[in-house]
């Protein structure tokens, strides 16, 4: 299809646009580097020499980071599901299960054994969503560096004899999976409570159980719908890791930066350095999780990306 | 084949279900109209145990199954539900839709269950939107991959909760079509509706409900032309006109 008059203008004033921008991105990074280097007087010779340690550190940050997103991410799920079940009042639970031992019986008494097993799940149930309520609380009204201090010093308390470095770690990880698990608890008990309840209706009524509703119709649609937020959860642990510097044994991207630039007196090249290596970390990651975002796009729900103008 | 006695229900302080009572014969098509609030949709949930009845007993094939030591998932198998809003699985295609309850639920293998699947889109006139999902086909198509979805469990029976009251006039006649010739071939249904053209056609016996308690029980023409309750008789003429 030969292109219209409207759209041949169009393209060139793309090109003009692109050339424009990449002029003004040169541009700026010319005089950032001229202030830097030559104004200042940033040392490339030490950015040259040890950014690899630097890479280095970033790869624990990364580490540590990693493993506890997965691991709140499972503790997330199981305390969002919890607090997103909908519970009736005891006192319901009790008539019900009362006026259906009646019926059963026939006229005759109903046991004593079956209220008891009723009471005993029904307190069960009560129990986890109340310690779920309860550790989101604590998680959310808390400090992260409180928590990870906290951590650490019972870290210390209970396993003194422990490496530093296995005691920071140790410390850090288990900090950051709470702390990351509480909040994707949140972000999970948002994205099941958003799925319309007709889905979990229809899936039953084929003949699927509450854990394989779950799992082949809520979660899927559930995970699409928070895949934002939990990208967020992940760039901001990645950056709360960087807390773990107040434990000073884990040699992770901070830390790192921070003993550097008091050893060696490269103040500006050391966090300059830092700098960089988050944004390379993070910018990439939103990267592919929009690339992730588009290729699990429900077809025909919500706005289309090929009629959305890009503003 | 379906059997309900005395079926009480409570919603908190809302009494929906007052004793109600039916039976249904194999291959029996029974429509239940009554006003919104009624209690349909309610007595309709209870016989496949999405809602757990507070007294009364719900048979099966002569078997009570709304007992402590039978699996609620285990009857849901066997009575199929096509659901006002559809409720098609929006992240799944069309035949993912339909296959999905065989292989999870029953262990059929997905090669069957492809095969099995498409068969029965074909069957609703569905064969080229397999692939579709459901926010891509119309109200019409998405209600008949519903009734695909529940036939996929090869079921004894099937309730229809107003399948064609969120439809657009346009889809309703296809819907009522599928329904129709699902009846032709013997299936046992029980069908929430006030489309009178459907019910006079292929139901032998039409369930009036009023505030949880079935009014009146009649061949279509007795319950649309000559009524004996006052209730059927205001109803029936409000729907009538």
């Amino acid at each position: 299809m030969p292109a219209t008059f409207d759209e041949q203008r169009r393209s060139r004033v793309r090109i003009v646009d692109i050339l424009l921008a990449i002029l003004v991105t040169v541009g700026i990074l010319a005089y950032i580097l001229d202030v830097l280097a030559l104004r200042w007087g940033l040392s490339t010779a030490y950015i040259g020499r040890s950014y690899p340690n630097y890479l280095k550190a970033a790869w624990i940050s990364l580490y540590v980071t990693t493993i506890a997103y997965f691991i709140g991410m499972g503790i997330g799920f199981v305390l969002g599901w919890a607090r997103s079940v909908r519970t009736l009042p005891l006192a319901r639970v009790m008539a019900a299960r009362r006026r259906e031992a009646v019926a059963a019986a026939d006229g005759g008494s109903p046991g004593a054994g079956l209220f008891l097993g009723t009471l005993l799940v029904y307190g069960i149930k009560y129990y986890v969503r109340r310690t779920a309520d309860a550790y989101v609380a604590i998680i959310r009204g808390t400090p992260l560096f409180v928590q990870i201090v906290f951590v650490w010093s019972a870290v210390l308390v209970f396993y003194p004899r422990l490496d530093p470095l296995l005691q920071g770690l140790l410390a850090g990880v288990i900090a950051l999976t709470a702390n990351t698990g509480g909040y994707q608890s949140e972000i999970f008990r948002a994205g099941i409570q958003t799925v319309h309840s007709g889905q979990v209706e229809a899936s039953r009524a084929i003949g699927l159980s509450r854990w394989g509703a779950m799992r082949y119709i809520v979660l899927p649609q559930a995970v699409r719908l928070v895949i934002p937020p939990l990208t967020n959860e992940y760039i901001g642990l990645l950056k709360a890791s960087s807390l773990l510097a107040v434990v000073g044994s884990v040699p992770e991207l901070t830390t790192f930066g921070r003993s550097e630039a008091f050893q060696t007196f490269h103040i500006f090249e050391a966090f300059a350095l830092v700098v960089g290596i988050y944004l390379l970390i993070t910018v990439p990651v939103s990267k592919v999780v929009e690339w992730i975002e588009r290729r699990y796009r429900i077809p025909g729900l919500g706005i289309q990306a090929s009629r959305t103008a890009r503003v | 084949m379906i059997r309900v006695e005395e079926l009480e229900k409570h919603f908190g302080a809302l009494h929906v279900l007052k004793g109600v009572s039916l039976e249904v014969q194999k291959g029996e098509v029974l429509v239940i109209i009554g006003p919104s609030g009624s209690g349909k949709s309610t007595l309709l949930r209870c016989i496949n145990l999405l809602i757990e009845p507070d007294s009364g007993r719900v048979f099966l094939d002569g078997t009570q199954v709304n007992r402590r030591d039978i699996r609620p998932e285990w009857v849901r198998q066997q009575v199929g539900m096509v659901f006002q809003s559809f409720n098609l699985f929006a992240h799944l295609t069309a035949l993912q839709n339909v296959t999905l309850g065989p292989i999870r639920v029953l262990g059929t293998d997905p090669t069957t269950a492809g095969a099995q699947g498409r068969k029965l889109l074909a069957r609703v006139g569905l064969a080229d939107k397999a692939d579709a999902y459901p926010a891509q086909l119309s109200g019409g198509q998405q209600q008949r991959v519903a009734i695909a979805r529940a036939l996929a469990m090869n079921p004894k029976a099937m309730l229809f909760d107003e399948p064609t009251s969120a439809l657009d006039p346009e889809y309703i006649r296809e819907v009522l079509d599928a329904m129709a010739a699902l009846a032709r071939d013997g299936m046992t249904m029980i069908v929430v509706t006030h489309e009178m053209g459907f019910a006079s056609e292929v139901a032998k016996r039409i369930l009036f409900m009023d505030a949880g308690r079935i009014i009146e029980e009649g061949s279509p023409e007795e319950i649309f032309h000559s009524p004996k309750q006052e209730r059927t008789r205001m109803f029936v003429g409000k729907i009538l006109r």
